[in-house]
C-alpha cells in the first residue's frame, strides 16, 4: 500500500531528471567565447553617465579606445598595470615638451571607427572637450591631471593633437589613461545630439560609436552584454586584434551559483567570489586563482575626528592598539591580502613614502588603556559602528570582533548595519562617528590619496580630517618633479598619519580571480575590473 | 449565475472602486521613499572622483532639486501620461524595465504555482481521506520541510544536487542559455514565445531552465494550499450531502471529486489568488538564486540604492497585480460557487 503511494512521486521526480537530462548543443565558438560572470550588473555604455557601475567601465574599455593605456608589469608573478609605463593605444606617439607643458599625440593612421570611419584629431578633440565641459564623470578626474578646459585641446592636423598644461603636471598623461577620456566618433555623437543634450548623453548610454576592441551585439542593462570582435582592432600589445571572438558578460547575483558556475567549466572567469569560496576552489586545484593584492585600494576602520570623542587624538591612538588585527584579517578575508599593521619602524620613523603602507600597531590593550586615560576617559565611552549592507560578508565578523576586543578597554559599541545608500548619505553628511570603508585609487600616488582622501569638506575625506600641515604638503608634492624630494614629502606625510591617526588602515584585500585553466593573460587593472583584451586561451 | 455582460459591468464596477486605493498606494510610496535616509544621489555620484558637483548633477536628473510637493505632482502627472521615471541603476525608463521583467516574473509564478497546485490538491485529498494514517503525516512533514526551509536553501540545494552533482539541470543562470539565441518577442513569454516561432530546441531550452526555480517555489507554496484542501475537504467529506450521496451508492470518484472535492475548493481558490499574488512580489530570494531577470530581485536591488522610481512604479505594480488577481478569484468564486453574490 505504502509502495503504491511513493510511485507518483518516485516516476515524478526519474521524469523531472529525464527531461533536464537532455544535454545542450554546445556552440562549436564555446573556445573562442569568453563567458565572464558577476554579482554586479551594466548600467550604460558610456562610463562617463553618473551612476555608471564599475562593470560597466570594463565592458567601455572593450568598446572604446583612449589615446593612451597603461602597460603591465610582473609583480610577485601576477600582471598588475603599471602606472609607469604609459603606451599608446590611439596615439601611435606622445612627445613631452621639456618644460612638460604640452604633450603632443600623433594618432595611428590605420585607426578606423567601428563604422569605417578613420579616427582623426576632430575626434579626439571633441571627444576630451566633452570630458572636460559636459556633465560627466570624466570631468572630476581629469581635473586632479590639470585639465580642466576645451582651449587646453588643439588640433594640429588631421594626425596630430596638443594638450596644454597649466603647470607641469606628473598625472596629466596617466589622467588619458582612465577610464572616462573615451574617444568617440563626433559625427555619429554629433548626428544623435540634440539641443538640450548637445554632447549626445542620452544617445550614447545606449549605443556605442568607438573604435574599440568589441562591438555591441546585446545590451540587457541588469542582465548581460554580448560583445563581438572587432577584427580591425590592432591597438593591443602585438598589433593584433583581441582573442575571443566573443565576450559575454553576465550578471549573476548569487556568489555561491558563480563559483558553481566556473567550478563546473561552464563560466570562464569570476572575480566576485566570496573569500571562503575562491579557499575552497583554490584547494580543489581544478581551477586557476590569481589573487592579486589590491595595491591602490585600502580598507579602514575610520574615525570622525570632528565627533567626541574621536576628535581627541589619544582616543583615536587608543583604538589602533585596542583592535585584533589578526583575528580580523582572518575572519574577514581568510587571510586574503596585504595586511597594513604590525610593521617595525626601528627608529620610530616612515621607512616608506609609499601610501598606502603599513603602520606600527598591533594588538596591545594596556598601551590603549594608557591613551584612553591620557584622553581623560579611563572608564571608556559607548559608540556605535557602522558598515554597509553590501560589504557584510567580510565588515560582519570584523565588526563582532572590534565590539568584543573594545569592550576590554570599556569602550562600548553598537554595531549599525546599514544599506548601502543610507550608509554613503551620512558618509557624505559626516555623520557616522565610528565605521569601516574602503577607499580606492585609480592614479595611486602618495600626493594623490593624501589630497583626495585627508583633505577638505568632501566625502571621500572619511576621517574628516583637518590638518593644515598634511593640506600643504601634499599640495606641494602634487607637482614636485624631484623624486628624491617628493620621498621626503611623502614620509613626511605618513609620520603625520601616523601620529594622528585619523583613520586606521587595515589592509588591501585581494583581487581572486578565478578561471579556468585555458584562460591566460589575466591583468589586475587600475579600475579593478577585467580588461577583456587581456584575455586569450591556450 | 448571472449573465456574462452583468458580470463584466460588475467587475468594471468593483474595478473603479479600487482605484482611490491605488492612488493612496502611489502618493504613499512616494512619499515613503523620500522619508527613507538614503540619498540615491550620493549613493550613485560614488566614483572615484565623484563630488558635489555630481550629486548635484543627480539629483537634477532624478528631479530632487525640487520641493517635495512639486516632486509629487510633476510625478502624478508623469504616471497619469503613463511614465514611471527612469531607473538610475538600469538607465531604462522603469516602464521599459517592468515590462521586459514582469512577464518573467510571471511566467515563473504561474508554473511554479500550477506545480503547486497539481501536487497540493491531490496530497490534500489523499490527506484528507486517509486522515490520521500513515500518509497524512507524510503529507504533513512534506509541508512543514517545505515551508521551514528558506526557497534560497532549498533553490541552492536543488542547483548543487541537479546542477552541480547530477549535471542534468542547465546553469542556473536566468530564463535562457546564454548560448540560445531569443525567440521575436511578442507575450515575453518565452514559452509561449517559443512555440509562436516554432523554434523546438529553443523551447526546451527554455523549459529546462524554468524547471528548476519553478519547482524551488512551488515547494514553498505546496503547504498552504495542501493544507487548506486537506480541511476543507474533511467539513465537505463529513457533510450531510456526502453522506447521502455514499448512501445512495454513488461510485467513489463522483463522491470525491464532484461532490467533496468541488465544494472544497473555494477556500483553495481564494488561497491560490492570495500565494500567486505573494509570490509574485516576494520570490525575490528565488529571483537572486536563479539569477532570474524578474521584478522582485529589480525592485529590492532598487530599494538597497535608494533608487526611487523603480520601487514606486514596482509598488504601484504590484498594488495593480493584486487588485486584478482579487477580481479574477471573485469571479472565479462566482463560477465555483452559483450562491456567492456579486453585489
Amino acid at each position: 500500500m505504502r509502495v503504491m503511494y511513493c510511485r507518483p512521486m518516485f516516476s515524478a521526480v526519474a521524469v523531472l531528471a529525464l527531461w533536464l537530462a537532455a544535454g545542450p548543443v554546445w556552440a562549436q565558438t564555446r573556445a573562442e567565447t569568453l563567458r565572464y560572470v558577476t554579482g554586479a550588473s551594466v548600467n550604460t555604455l558610456d562610463p562617463n553617465v553618473p551612476g555608471t557601475t564599475r562593470e560597466a567601465f570594463a565592458v567601455s574599455l572593450g568598446t572604446y579606445d583612449r589615446l593612451v593605456s597603461f602597460g603591465r608589469k610582473q609583480l610577485n608573478g601576477r600582471w598588475v598595470f603599471d602606472l609607469d609605463k604609459i603606451t599608446g593605444e590611439l596615439a601611435e606617439s606622445y612627445d613631452v615638451s621639456p618644460d612638460a607643458m604640452k604633450i603632443t599625440f600623433h594618432l595611428r593612421k590605420d585607426a578606423k571607427f567601428q563604422d569605417g570611419a578613420p579616427v582623426t584629431a576632430e575626434d579626439v578633440k571633441w571627444s576630451l572637450d566633452r570630458a572636460v565641459t559636459a556633465p560627466v564623470l570624466g570631468k572630476a578626474q581629469l581635473l586632479t591631471g590639470s585639465m580642466t578646459s576645451a582651449d587646453q585641446f588643439k588640433v594640429i592636423d588631421p594626425l596630430t593633437f596638443e594638450v596644454t598644461l597649466p603647470k607641469a603636471d606628473k598625472l596629466a598623461l596617466p589622467n588619458l589613461a582612465t577610464v572616462y577620456p573615451i574617444i568617440i566618433n563626433s559625427k555619429v555623437a554629433k548626428a544623435n545630439a540634440t539641443a538640450e543634450d548637445p554632447w549626445a548623453i542620452a544617445w550614447l548610454k545606449e549605443h556605442t560609436a568607438g573604435s574599440g576592441a568589441y562591438i555591441i551585439e546585446s545590451f540587457k542593462p541588469g542582465e548581460q552584454v554580448v560583445m563581438k570582435r572587432n577584427d580591425a582592432w590592432n591597438r593591443g600589445s602585438p598589433e593584433k586584434s583581441a582573442f575571443f571572438k566573443r565576450v559575454i558578460v553576465q550578471s549573476v547575483p548569487e556568489p555561491a551559483t558563480r563559483a558553481n558556475l566556473v567550478e563546473r567549466g561552464d563560466a570562464d572567469l569570476v572575480i566576485d567570489l566570496q573569500a571562503s569560496d575562491v579557499q575552497s576552489l583554490e584547494g580543489k586545484g581544478t581551477l586557476k586563482v590569481v589573487s592579486t593584492p589590491q595595491y591602490n585600494a585600502v580598507t579602514f576602520i575610520s574615525m570622525n575626528n570632528q565627533i567626541p570623542p574621536f576628535d581627541n587624538a589619544n582616543v583615536r591612538r587608543a583604538i589602533a592598539y585596542a583592535l585584533p588585527y589578526d583575528d580580523m584579517f582572518k575572519a574577514a578575508l581568510f587571510g586574503r591580502g596585504t595586511p597594513l599593521f604590525g610593521a617595525m619602524w626601528a627608529d620610530g620613523k616612515p621607512t616608506t613614502s609609499a601610501y598606502p603602507f603599513q603602520q606600527p600597531v598591533k594588538l596591545d590593550l594596556d598601551k590603549a588603556k594608557e591613551y584612553l586615560k591620557a584622553a581623560g576617559l579611563p572608564d571608556g565611552f559607548s559608540t556605535t559602528f557602522s558598515f554597509n549592507v553590501g560589504q557584510a560578508s567580510t565588515a560582519e565578523p570584523m565588526s563582532a570582533l572590534v565590539k568584543e576586543s573594545l569592550a576590554k578597554i570599556g569602550i562600548k559599541v553598537d554595531i549599525q548595519k546599514l544599506p548601502d545608500a543610507q550608509m554613503s548619505t551620512q558618509i557624505n553628511e559626516k555623520k557616522l562617528p565610528f565605521f569601516t570603508e574602503g577607499i580606492v585609487a585609480w592614479l595611486p600616488s602618495t600626493d594623490y590619496f593624501y589630497r583626495n582622501f585627508y583633505t577638505g569638506e568632501q566625502r571621500w575625506n572619511y576621517s574628516s580630517i583637518k590638518n593644515t600641515e598634511l593640506t600643504a604638503i601634499a599640495q606641494e608634492a602634487r607637482f614636485e618633479p624631484d623624486k628624491a624630494k617628493y620621498d621626503e614629502y611623502g614620509k613626511k606625510l605618513n609620520a603625520i598619519h601616523f601620529a594622528e591617526m585619523p583613520q586606521i588602515p587595515l589592509w588591501q584585500p585581494n583581487q581572486d580571480a578565478v578561471m579556468a585553466t585555458s584562460i591566460d593573460g589575466y591583468t589586475y587593472q587600475f579600475h579593478r575590473q577585467v580588461d577583456y583584451r587581456d584575455l586569450n586561451r591556450k | 449565475m448571472k449573465s456574462f455582460g452583468a458580470t463584466m459591468i460588475w467587475a468594471g464596477r468593483r474595478f473603479l472602486s479600487s482605484l482611490p486605493a491605488l492612488f493612496g498606494v502611489l502618493v504613499f510610496t512616494f512619499l515613503l521613499m523620500r522619508v527613507l535616509p538614503g540619498d540615491p544621489a550620493v549613493f550613485f555620484a560614488s566614483g572615484p572622483n565623484a563630488g558635489k558637483e555630481e550629486i548635484a548633477i543627480i539629483r537634477k536628473q532624478m528631479g530632487l532639486d525640487k520641493p517635495v510637493p512639486t516632486q509629487l505632482l510633476l510625478y502624478l502627472y508623469d504616471v497619469g501620461r503613463g511614465n514611471l521615471g527612469r531607473s538610475i541603476m538600469t538607465g531604462q525608463p522603469v516602464t521599459t524595465d517592468l515590462r521586459d521583467r514582469l512577464p518573467a516574473s510571471l511566467e515563473l509564478t504561474f508554473t511554479a504555482l500550477l506545480i503547486a497546485l497539481v501536487s497540493a490538491i491531490p496530497l490534500g485529498v489523499v490527506a484528507a481521506l486517509k486522515s490520521g494514517s500513515v500518509i497524512d503525516h507524510g503529507v504533513r512533514l512534506f509541508c512543514a520541510l517545505g515551508v521551514c526551509v528558506p526557497t534560497f536553501v532549498s533553490g541552492l540545494l536543488l542547483i548543487y544536487v541537479f546542477y552541480y552533482l547530477l549535471g542534468v539541470a542547465p546553469d542556473p543562470t536566468g530564463r535562457l542559455d546564454v548560448f540560445t539565441s531569443l525567440p521575436p518577442p511578442r507575450t515575453g513569454f518565452l514559452m509561449i514565445d517559443f512555440v509562436l516561432a516554432g523554434d523546438i530546441d529553443g523551447w526546451w531550452a527554455a523549459f529546462r531552465q524554468l524547471t528548476l526555480p519553478a519547482v524551488t517555489m512551488a515547494l514553498f507554496v505546496i503547504a498552504p494550499l495542501a493544507r487548506i484542501t486537506r480541511a476543507s475537504m474533511l467539513v465537505s467529506l463529513g457533510s450531510d450531502f456526502v453522506r447521502t450521496a455514499r448512501s445512495v451508492g454513488l461510485s467513489w470518484w463522483r463522491i470525491v471529486v464532484t461532490y467533496a472535492l468541488r465544494n472544497a475548493i473555494l477556500p483553495v481558490i481564494t488561497i491560490a489568488g492570495i500565494v500567486f499574488s505573494t509570490m509574485l512580489g516576494a520570490n525575490v530570494l528565488v529571483e537572486k538564486v536563479y539569477s532570474w531577470p524578474g521584478v522582485a530581485s529589480y525592485a529590492l536591488d532598487a530599494l538597497l540604492s535608494s533608487d526611487y522610481a523603480p520601487v514606486q512604479g514596482f509598488v504601484l505594480l504590484m498594488a495593480s497585480v493584486f487588485v486584478a488577481v482579487n477580481l479574477l478569484v471573485d469571479i472565479l468564486y462566482g463560477i465555483a460557487d452559483p450562491r456567492a453574490s456579486m453585489g
